[in-house]
C-alpha cells in the first residue's frame, strides 16, 4: 500500500463537494446581517468616563441572592463573551442560579485614557462600581467574579479591599506568570515595554490580536476556515461562527500606563506571587485575600496554562479554597455546551452556599 | 485496499483521464491549461470574484476569501503528494518519491529564508504567522509592512554606516541627525525581520521533516491518508507541533522581543520627525498632547478623590441630622456601609 491513497476521482469528488458547500454556504454568508452579541436584557446603572456598569434582569420567577455578584472582565477583548448568544451565556446561567449579576464593561480607551494606571482602574473605577452596588443593595460586601486578566485584577482588589468582598471566583486567571508552558510570558520577557508604551501611547488592539493569533497561527488563521466549510449550510452555525469572529477581532486598545505596569510587574517580575506588585498606596499581598475563593481553570487553555492558575492554591489567606478544573479551552469555558452544564451551575451553587 | 502496483496503474490511468478532462475544461473556460487543483482554484476565484461584491459584510467577504484560499492550498498539496507517490513507478518506490517531494519543499523553505521572494506565494499557508506580523506592522506604520521586508540591504550596510556616521552640518544639522537615526532604525528593523523570516524558514524545514515522518508512520501502521483534507490536517498538526516547540526556545523569545523593539524604534523615530513638522506648522505636537493628557488625568484623579470624600462627609452629616451639632469625625471613604439608601451616582 501507499501511505497516501488519494485517487484522482476522489480528489475531484472532494473538490466538488468543497465547492458545493461553499456554493450553498454563500447564501448564508450573504444573508448574514449585523451580528448581535450580548443577548440577556440588562440596564446600565452606573457610568463613569468610558466605563459602564450593567445590571442584568432577573428571569421571571427567580429569587435573587441577597449578595450581588460583580463580574470583572479583562481589559483585553470585550465582555460580551460572557453572554455571547442565547444558548451559550455564562451570565444567563448565573442568573438561573439566582445570582444578581452586575458586569463591569471597561469600554474602549482612546489616547486621552493613555495615562490611566492600574490604580485608576482598580482603586478608582472598580472600587466606585463596588461602592455603587453596595449602596444599592445596602450590603457591606459583594461577590466578585474575575475573568482572565480581570481575575488577576479581582485578586488584587480583594487583597486591597478585603472588607468589601464576600466571595471571590477567579476564572482562567493567571497567578504565576512564569510557568514553563506560558507562551505569552516567554514572548514578553525581552520586550522593551517602556519603548513600546512611550512610542505607541496606548497599545493597539491589532498588536494584541497578532499576539493571540500567534499562539496557534496555523489553526487559528487557516484551518478553522476549512473546518467551517462543513458547517456553512446551517445559517445558525454560520452566525455563531461570525459572532465568535467578531469577538476575537474586537480588541480594545490598552491604556498605555496600565499595560506598562501589567507587563512589567505581573509578566516580567511575576509580582503577584512574589508580593512585589504595588498599586497606588497598596502593596498587593495575596495573603490579604481572606474570603472564600473558587478558582476555575481550563485544562486545555493555551492562553493561561492551568499551572498558571493553580499557583493560587496556598498563596491566599483564605481557609475556604476550592478548585474546579474544566476539560476545555480558554474560550470554551464560557461558550461550550459542556460549560453551560458544568461550570456555571457549579459557580452558582458554590456562591449560594456562601452568600 | 488494492495492491500498490495495481493501484498505481489504476491511478496513472485515471490521472491521465482526469488531467485531460480538467485541461480541456480549463482551456475552454480560462484559455489556459493547468493542473486540476489549479484549475479548481481558478474556477473558484472566478466564481467568488463575481459574487464577492454582493457579499453582505466585510467580515463575510474576508471569511469566504479565506475558505477559498485554504481550499486551493490543500487541494494543491494533495495533488502534489498523491501524484508524486503514485507516479513513482511500478515498483511503487514511494519512499524515494516522498523524499523527493519533501526534499523540494525543504529546499524551497531554505530559499525562503535566503530571501527568495519567488516562493512566497507558494508558501502562503506556511507564512501565516509571518503574514500576520506584516499586517500588524502595516497597521502601526504609515508604510506597508512588506516595504521594509523587500528593501535590499546586502552589501549596503557598511556603506550606509559610513554615511550615517557623518555628523550633520549647518542649520539643518539636527534634522539630518534625525533622518540618520531613522535610517539606522529602519536598517536594524529590516535586518531583524530577515532574521525572523530565516527562523521561520528553519521551522518550515522542521515541519516538512515531521510530515515526512508522519507519512511514513501511516504506511507502517497501514492507515493510509485517504483524502486531501486528512493530508491538510496532518500538515497543520505538524506545523503547529514544530511551531510550539520552537517558539518557546530562548532563541525565539529573544528574537521576538528584538523584532517588536526594532519596529518600535522605527515608529519612535518617525514620531519625532512628525512632531518636528507639526511644531514647525504651529500645530500641537504629540508630545505636547501627552503632557496635557497627563495633567488632565492628574487633575481628574484629584477631583474624584475629593468628590468621594465629599460624598462620604455628606452621608455622615445626613445620618446625624437629628443629632446635636458636633464636629464631624474623620471619614474613611471606603468605610463599610450599613443599609445605605440606594442611589445611582452616574457621572
Amino acid at each position: 500500500m501507499l501511505p497516501i491513497e488519494i485517487r484522482p476521482d476522489q480528489l475531484a469528488d472532494e473538490m466538488l463537494q468543497y465547492s458545493q458547500k461553499l456554493g450553498k454556504g454563500i447564501e448564508n454568508l450573504l444573508n448574514a446581517s449585523e451580528i448581535d452579541t450580548g443577548v440577556s436584557p440588562k440596564t446600565a446603572v452606573y457610568r463613569e468616563d468610558k466605563l459602564t456598569l450593567y445590571r442584568y434582569d432577573a428571569p421571571e420567577g427567580t429569587k435573587r441572592s441577597k449578595v450581588p455578584l460583580v463580574i470583572v472582565y479583562a481589559l483585553v477583548n470585550r465582555p460580551y463573551m460572557t453572554d455571547i448568544q442565547e444558548d451559550r451565556s455564562t451570565i444567563k446561567g448565573l442568573l438561573a442560579t439566582g445570582q444578581d449579576v452586575y458586569l463591569v464593561d471597561w469600554g474602549y480607551p482612546d489616547q486621552a485614557d493613555r495615562s490611566l494606571t492600574i490604580d485608576d482602574y482598580l482603586n478608582g473605577y472598580l472600587d466606585r462600581c463596588v461602592d455603587h452596588v453596595r449602596d444599592a443593595h445596602g450590603v457591606d460586601r459583594v461577590n466578585l467574579l474575575g475573568i482572565c486578566q480581570g481575575g488577576a485584577f479581582s485578586l488584587c482588589y480583594s487583597a486591597m479591599h478585603p472588607d468589601k468582598v464576600k466571595n471571590l471566583v477567579t476564572m482562567v486567571t493567571p497567578v504565576d506568570f512564569k510557568t514553563a508552558d506560558n507562551m505569552l510570558s516567554g514572548w514578553v520577557q525581552h520586550l522593551d515595554v517602556d519603548l513600546l508604551v512611550d512610542t505607541m501611547g496606548n497599545i493597539p488592539g491589532e498588536l494584541l490580536n497578532w499576539t493571540f493569533l500567534s499562539l496557534k497561527p496555523f489553526s487559528l488563521t487557516g484551518q478553522k476556515y476549512v473546518n467551517m466549510v462543513d458547517l456553512l449550510d446551517d445559517p445558525e452555525k454560520v452566525k455563531n461562527f461570525l459572532r465568535m469572529e467578531k469577538w476575537i477581532f474586537d480588541s480594545p486598545d490598552q491604556a498605555g500606563e496600565t499595560f506598562r505596569q501589567f507587563i512589567k510587574d505581573f509578566y516580567q517580575m511575576n509580582g503577584l506571587i512574589e508580593g512585589t506588585v504595588r498599586i497606588g498606596e497598596h502593596r498587593v499581598d495575596l495573603k490579604n485575600v481572606v474570603c472564600p475563593v473558587l478558582n476555575i481553570f481550563a485544562l486545555q487553555d493555551h492562553l493561561v496554562p492551568p499551572n498558571a492558575s493553580k499557583a493560587l492554591k496556598g498563596r491566599t489567606g483564605t481557609k475556604d479554597y476550592t478548585e474546579l478544573a474544566f476539560p476545555g479551552g480558554h474560550i470554551g469555558i464560557y461558550v461550550s455546551g459542556k460549560a453551560q452544564k458544568e461550570v456555571t451551575p457549579a459557580i452558582g451553587k458554590w456562591l449560594n452556599e456562601r452568600s | 485496499m488494492t495492491s500498490s502496483a495495481s493501484w498505481t496503474n489504476e491511478w496513472m490511468e485515471m490521472q491521465q483521464k482526469y488531467w485531460q478532462n480538467w485541461a480541456d475544461a480549463s482551456q475552454r473556460l480560462f484559455g489556459q491549461e493547468t493542473t486540476p487543483a489549479t484549475a479548481w482554484g481558478n474556477g473558484m476565484d472566478h466564481w467568488w470574484k463575481a459574487l464577492a461584491p454582493a457579499a453582505g459584510s466585510d467580515m463575510a467577504r474576508d471569511f469566504m476569501d479565506k475558505m477559498v484560499e485554504q481550499g486551493r492550498f490543500f487541494f494543491q498539496m494533495a495533488e502534489e503528494f498523491a501524484g508524486k507517490l503514485a507516479g513513482a513507478g511500478a515498483k511503487a518506490d514511494w519512499s524515494g518519491a516522498l523524499d523527493n517531494v519533501t526534499g523540494s519543499l525543504k529546499d524551497a523553505f531554505s530559499r525562503l529564508g535566503a530571501g527568495d521572494s519567488s516562493v512566497h506565494k507558494m508558501f502562503a499557508f506556511w507564512e501565516l504567522p509571518f503574514d500576520n506580523w506584516q499586517r500588524m506592522a502595516s497597521s502601526l506604520s504609515p508604510v506597508p509592512g512588506d516595504v521594509l521586508r523587500n528593501m535590499p540591504t546586502e552589501g549596503m550596510r557598511s556603506k550606509l554606516d559610513r554615511v550615517l556616521g557623518t555628523p550633520g552640518l549647518g542649520y539643518t544639522r539636527e534634522e539630518q541627525g534625525q533622518y540618520q537615526e531613522l535610517t539606522r532604525a529602519v536598517l536594524e528593523y529590516q535586518e531583524t525581520l530577515a532574521e525572523y523570516l530565516g527562523f521561520f524558514s528553519k521551522m518550515g524545514v522542521g515541519s516538512v521533516e515531521r510530515l515526512q515522518w508522519q507519512i511514513k508512520e501511516a504506511e507502517q501502521k497501514k492507515k493510509p491518508i485517504g483524502s486531501a483534507r486528512d493530508l491538510y490536517d496532518l500538515w497543520v498538526h505538524c506545523c503547529e507541533a514544530e511551531y510550539a516547540d520552537r517558539v518557546m526556545t530562548d532563541e525565539y523569545t529573544e528574537l521576538h522581543g528584538r523584532l517588536v523593539n526594532a519596529l518600535m524604534r522605527v515608529k519612535q523615530r518617525m514620531s519625532v520627525i512628525v512632531d518636528e513638522y507639526l511644531g514647525a506648522m504651529n500645530m500641537p505636537t504629540r508630545r505636547e498632547l501627552r503632557t496635557l493628557q497627563d495633567r488632565v488625568q492628574e487633575a481628574r484623579r484629584e477631583t474624584k478623590r475629593l468628590r468621594s470624600e465629599l460624598d462620604a462627609l455628606k452621608k455622615q452629616l445626613g445620618g446625624k441630622a437629628a443629632a446635636p451639632a458636633a464636629a464631624p469625625a474623620p471619614v474613611k471613604a471606603a468605610a463599610p456601609r450599613k443599609k445605605a439608601a440606594a442611589k445611582s451616582r452616574a457621572r
